[in-house]
């Protein structure tokens, strides 16, 4: 935010209209975090209970986006769902993307053995369906939330590693990096100062997508029992539970899909209208 | 150079071989932590001890796991992928034609969906910050955002349901001219496109974005070159290492990822095969379906890798 | 109009429960299942036409293309194995059983001419004549008693060797007559024969890819897990049957593709469709529904042989706070039966219309969780997508417990592997039994106290006599008079909360036509390929 808000300052008139674009991206993130954290203290309903006779009802006074399935207070369930859709998703492709990008770009500078044998060992793991993982996942550790943000990320890890390493060997070979290395620098200066600030674009904008990817296979692996346990539902879970709502075009299935779209868009629009200043190279 | 070129797929191939025997391994022990086997399984409710005793003793999977895993490894040498245990056909029989679907269907999406998305990309990239790049990035990251299995159906609702244009069902057996074709297929292959675009054209954007910010691009526009002649002639072919990975992995899930669509058209494809399986403990079938998909897989990314190498002259 | 039958009121409530209180006699109550109670208050458009149906004059000819939910590269065509809904349609139309029941549930003859015993421990069974294979083959005795002795085979892996187990000798007296032995008296053979399972193969099969069966029609193509199709037998023994020329049989299991694809026209018939779905349906024009109710329902167990259900309180108190009514209403959206905790369904003609379910009663819950000491604790209850409609029971019954200060930790487990890992097992957990066409089957597989499935863990000395005693009546009133008093016992004694008998709803082009509900399941029993026709 008083990021964006400095880059504005130092840009022209096309230039602020540009970072307009990132601030109300933020603060659409904003709105939705403080609705994350607040939920709990602002939900007309408890997210349980069933409050409407009729289902798939439409938005009234009193259910403000209308009934899901079984009659529950869709408004109630919405707020909810930010809490595990931001906290859960933020943290998984937080995890995943830091250590891909980790590893991808070690495996770029040290290369050799190292890297190969790292490559084929997140190459077969991305090789293992996710729904098996999944599967085995929930029989030897059991659910829990912890487990399931440590589950989607180990299931996004090679993605995220494969992409970053791509790019950091494009990078390596460049000169000022030779140059780097006669100089005896470390491989964490390598990585740090010199890989990093080059990738870091499509590093970003691949989180921004992994993101999206992530809030989408929390309801999958929700409904495989891995984490979060009725009636919780993050916002992946609400739109498939009430997808029968669909040829009625019913609140209780448009409002989450609506809510994950302006979340994931606002997110990516976000890394796209970064300010120059996080990529700038030697500044 | 040529030989350096054989050399290098020769290594990324024994290398590639390594990697499926790592993860038949994995998944053959994947399997075998989870709780049932085949016989309590096939007996459902009807799984009293001694009917799963009888059924297991019956069925051979009285032999240790590991046992019958060697085994299957074994026939696989010999080209025979095994039986089947839930319904005791050949593992070769049932994939067969289910394969055969599933590379149509991947087929045709990659002919749509690739040159798209690198076209969306490339020109989002160009004209970054523009309208057009804004739109690209909002439609894309919208489109991915909306769950596949809610694309699926809101479009079976449109185009079958309510304007009967299209069946609501991918039936494969009853394609007999181009134009059945086409009416079977577009709705999976739209589905699909929406799903694996929108990681293509991204990565796509960033790397070119990335590869026009570098000194030597720039250096080169401030000497006046045209913007569209540099982004072909130059960022893109270094930018290709990272759209190549982009496109290979995205396209990988069009070989295993693909069980919503497959439901929704109740399309006859392997990766329903593959969930099938491991619903059934089918260890043969599961290996098979599992040494597919590892397989086009590790294609894919060797493929990648390799372009990758060549684009950049410094790789080699 | 048909707001009524989607939005369960009050008012239907009522007439059933009326019904059942002044002592309706089954068939009545049956039929008033059947129609739908409140479509026909609501001038039930919808299910008041299987009558118009009947009158019609059948007419031969045409594709039929039907859709059920679930199927696998497990699909078989081997009836001792069938275990999904899909492999009991294409068994029924390539086999035949020497028993059937009819849509009042009463037990006919098929293959059998005749099914008699004077001590109900011997029975003779009179095969019917001029009964041949699809492969030219004639019914003998010999293939009857194949049939039903691989069931005593471990290695075929039956469905039902448990209840085949009490049939302990078979004899071909001669071509056309079996001899069947059971180990102890039970009157009820006739409909135990009428199980699907009980299809009659010809003798000597091994391979049964080939579905080789005397039934209406011949196997044309059958890939597991994708489809099968079907095509008219012209030398089966029903003369005049069956109407269609083909039957192809797929699985759609995504409940809005599957009625999609029946709105497309790409199907003629999406069994179980999501009583969510009839709204869509109603909004269109040429489709019907057909509901039926049969003994189909999920369950809450509670073992009491652990903790929490070794404390009785906690079982009475959970009885309490099951809100029947709100289940029916929310979960099943009016498509199902009140149940009051005891397996045999108002289907059945042995079903006890006097035992009244358990009202819903918070504060009477609450005594009894504060007497068993549990009130604040946490008590985990596993659900599972297996378990039809668990899951919204599940929370349903959470939420009534979180009013009270009942903390329900319910558990979402994965379907896969559900009746392997938990089902029987957790202390408090979910199960869904299929419907059973006699209560001495149903008594013995789960509430008898060795039975294999006692999902309760209930034991009763008294229970377990009186079962044995009502097996070998042939009395029928007496019988039903002791049934009563067991299924008493269960809604009392066991650990088993049935909250509601769950219908079946089928829909179909108002071009399909001949279908009518039967006790056994959807779609006709499973059976109805060999029933319908198709308008022209």
């Amino acid at each position: 935010m008083t990021v964006a808000r400095a880059a504005s300052s130092r840009r022209s008139f096309l230039g602020h209209s540009y970072n307009l674009v990132g601030v109300v991206a933020s603060l659409v993130i904003l709105a939705w975090t403080l609705v994350a954290i607040f939920a709990p203290y602002i939900i007309p309903h408890p997210i349980g209970d069933i409050v409407d006779d009729d289902y798939f009802g439409p938005m009234r006074q009193g259910l403000w986006l209308g009934s899901d399935y079984l009659g529950r207070d869709m408004l109630s369930r919405v707020l909810m769902g930010a809490r595990y859709t931001v906290g859960i998703s933020l943290a998984a492709v937080s995890i995943a993307c830091f250590s891909g990008v980790v590893l991808g770009m070690i495996a770029a500078v040290t290369g050799g053995w190292f890297d190969t044998c790292l490559s084929r060992f997140l190459d077969a793991m991305n090789s293992i369906p996710s729904k098996l993982f999944g599967l085995v996942v929930v029989a030897a550790v059991g659910s829990s939330i912890p487990v399931l943000i440590l589950t989607l990320a180990v299931i996004y890890i090679p993605g995220a590693y494969r992409f970053a390493r791509a790019l950091a060997v494009n990078i390596n070979t460049m000169d000022f990096i030779t140059v780097a290395r006669v100089r005896g620098e470390s491989t964490i200066y390598l990585i740090g100062s010199e890989i990093l600030p080059n990738i870091i674009r499509p590093v970003l904008a691949d989180f921004g997508l992994r993101f999206v990817f992530i809030v989408l296979l929390l309801s999958g692996l929700s409904f495989l029992g891995l984490g979060l346990q009725p009636p919780l539902a993050d916002w992946g879970a609400l739109v498939r539970e009430n997808i029968g709502g669909l040829p009625f075009a019913a609140p209780a299935v448009i409002v989450p899909s609506l809510a994950i779209a302006s979340l994931t868009i606002s997110v990516n629009l976000l890394i796209d209208n970064l300010p120059q200043k996080i990529r700038d190279r030697d500044a | 150079m040529k030989s350096g070129v054989l050399n290098l797929v020769l290594k990324r191939l024994a290398i590639a071989i390594v990697t499926l025997l790592i993860v038949l391994f994995a998944v053959f022990f994947a399997t075998s932590m989870l709780p049932g086997d085949t016989a309590s399984i096939l007996l459902g409710q009807a799984a009293t001890p001694e009917a799963v005793a009888g059924l297991r003793e019956a069925m051979h999977l009285n032999d240790p796991a590991i046992l019958r895993f060697l085994r299957w490894l074994v026939g696989l040498l010999h080209g025979d992928l095994g039986t089947s245990y839930a319904n005791e056909m050949p593992v070769a029989a049932l994939i067969g034609g289910r394969f055969v679907n599933t590379m149509k269907l991947a087929g045709i999406t990659t002919l749509i969906s690739v040159p798209l998305a690198l076209t969306l990309g490339i020109t989002a990239a160009m004209l970054r910050g523009s309208v057009y790049d804004r739109t690209v990035t909002v439609l894309s990251i919208g489109v991915i955002s909306v769950p596949e299995f809610m694309v699926a159906t809101l479009a079976v609702l449109l185009f079958a349901v309510y304007l009967k244009w299209l069946p609501a069902l991918s039936s494969v057996n009853e394609a007999h001219s181009l134009a059945d074709l086409v009416r079977i297929y577009s709705m999976p292959v739209i589905t699909l496109t929406f799903v694996i675009s929108a990681q293509m054209i991204r990565m796509t954007r960033a790397a070119v974005i990335e590869t026009l910010s570098t000194p030597y691009v720039e250096m080169a526009l401030l000497k006046g070159a045209s913007r569209s002649r540099m982004v072909l002639k130059h960022a893109l072919p270094n930018a290709l290492g990272p759209i190549v990975n982009a496109v290979a992995l995205s396209l990988s899930y069009l070989v295993g990822g693909v069980i919503i669509v497959e439901t929704i058209f109740n399309y006859p494809g392997i990766a329903k095969l593959m969930v099938d399986a491991v619903a059934t403990r089918d260890l043969p079938l599961i290996q098979s379906c599992a040494m597919i998909f590892c397989l086009g897989y590790l294609l894919l990314i060797t493929a990648a890798d390799i372009v990758a190498i060549m684009s950049n002259p410094r790789l080699r | 109009m048909t707001d009524k039958i989607t939005n369960w009121t009050g008012a239907d409530d009522a007439m059933v429960e009326n019904a059942i209180r002044r002592g309706a006699s089954r068939r009545e109550l049956l039929k008033m299942l059947l129609a739908g109670g409140a479509a026909v208050a609501a001038g039930g458009v919808v299910l008041g036409r299987a009558t118009q149906a009947v009158a019609a004059t059948p007419v031969s000819g045409g594709n039929f293309k039907a859709a059920g939910w679930s199927s696998s590269t497990a699909d078989t065509l081997d009836p001792a194995k069938a275990s999904l809904s899909t492999d009991y349609v294409r068994c029924c139309s390539l086999y035949n059983r020497l028993t059937f029941l009819d849509k009042d549930g009463k037990t006919q003859m098929e293959l059998a001419e005749s099914i008699d015993s004077k001590d109900a421990k011997t029975w003779t069974v009179k095969l019917r004549k001029g009964v041949t294979f699809h492969d030219g083959k004639d019914l003998t005795a010999d293939d009857v008693v194949f049939s039903l002795k691989r069931h005593l085979d471990k290695s075929v892996g039956s469905k039902v060797a448990k209840i085949a187990a009490q049939m302990t000798g078979f004899k071909a007296v001669d071509k056309s007559t079996v001899e069947i032995t059971l180990a102890d008296p039970n009157a009820d053979l006739p409909t135990i024969l009428a199980l699907h399972h009980f299809m009659i193969v010809a003798d000597g099969t091994t391979d049964f890819s080939k579905g080789n069966g005397t039934g209406a029609f011949v196997l044309q193509t059958f890939e597991p897990g994708v489809r099968s199709v079907v095509t008219k037998n012209k030398n089966y023994w029903k003369s005049g049957k069956p109407y269609l020329d083909s039957f192809e049989f797929i699985a759609i299991s995504d409940d809005s593709a599957r009625v999609n694809a029946l709105l497309s026209g790409d199907i003629n018939f999406a069994a179980a469709i999501n009583p969510r779905a009839m709204k869509l349906l109603q909004s269109q024009q040429g489709f019907e529904l057909s509901k039926t109710t049969s003994g189909n329902y999920t369950d809450l167990n509670i073992r009491l042989d652990m903790d929490p259900g070794s404390k009785a309180d906690f079982v009475t108190g959970m009885k309490y706070l099951v809100n029947r009514e709100q289940i029916v209403k929310s979960a099943l959206r009016g498509l199902g039966e009140i149940g009051n905790d005891q397996p045999v369904s108002p289907a059945n003609i042995f079903h006890n219309a006097d035992l009244k379910p358990k009202a819903f009663d918070p504060d009477k819950a609450k005594f009894h969780f504060k007497k068993a000491g549990l009130l604040g604790q946490s008590i985990p209850v596993v659900a599972s997508d297996a378990a039809t409609s668990s899951i919204d029971m599940a929370v349903i019954i959470q939420a009534a417990g979180a009013e009270i200060g009942m903390k329900l930790d319910v558990q979402r487990v994965p379907s896969d592997g559900y009746w392997d890992n938990y089902w029987l097992k957790a202390p408090v957990h979910f199960g869904n039994i299929n419907p059973r066409p006699t209560p001495d089957i149903l008594f013995s597989l789960l509430y008898a106290s060795n039975a294999p499935w006692n999902e309760s863990q209930y034991k009763s000395e008294k229970f377990d006599k009186l079962l044995v005693e009502a097996r070998g009546l042939l009395d029928q009133a007496k019988r039903k008079e002791i049934y009563g008093q067991m299924q008493t016992m269960i809604s009392e004694e066991a650990g088993t909360i049935i909250p509601a008998y769950i219908s079946n709803v089928d829909a179909l082009s108002s071009k399909v036509k001949g279908l009518e509900a039967n006790p056994l399941g959807g779609m006709m029993g499973y059976a109805m390929a060999e029933y319908l026709w198709l308008e022209a």
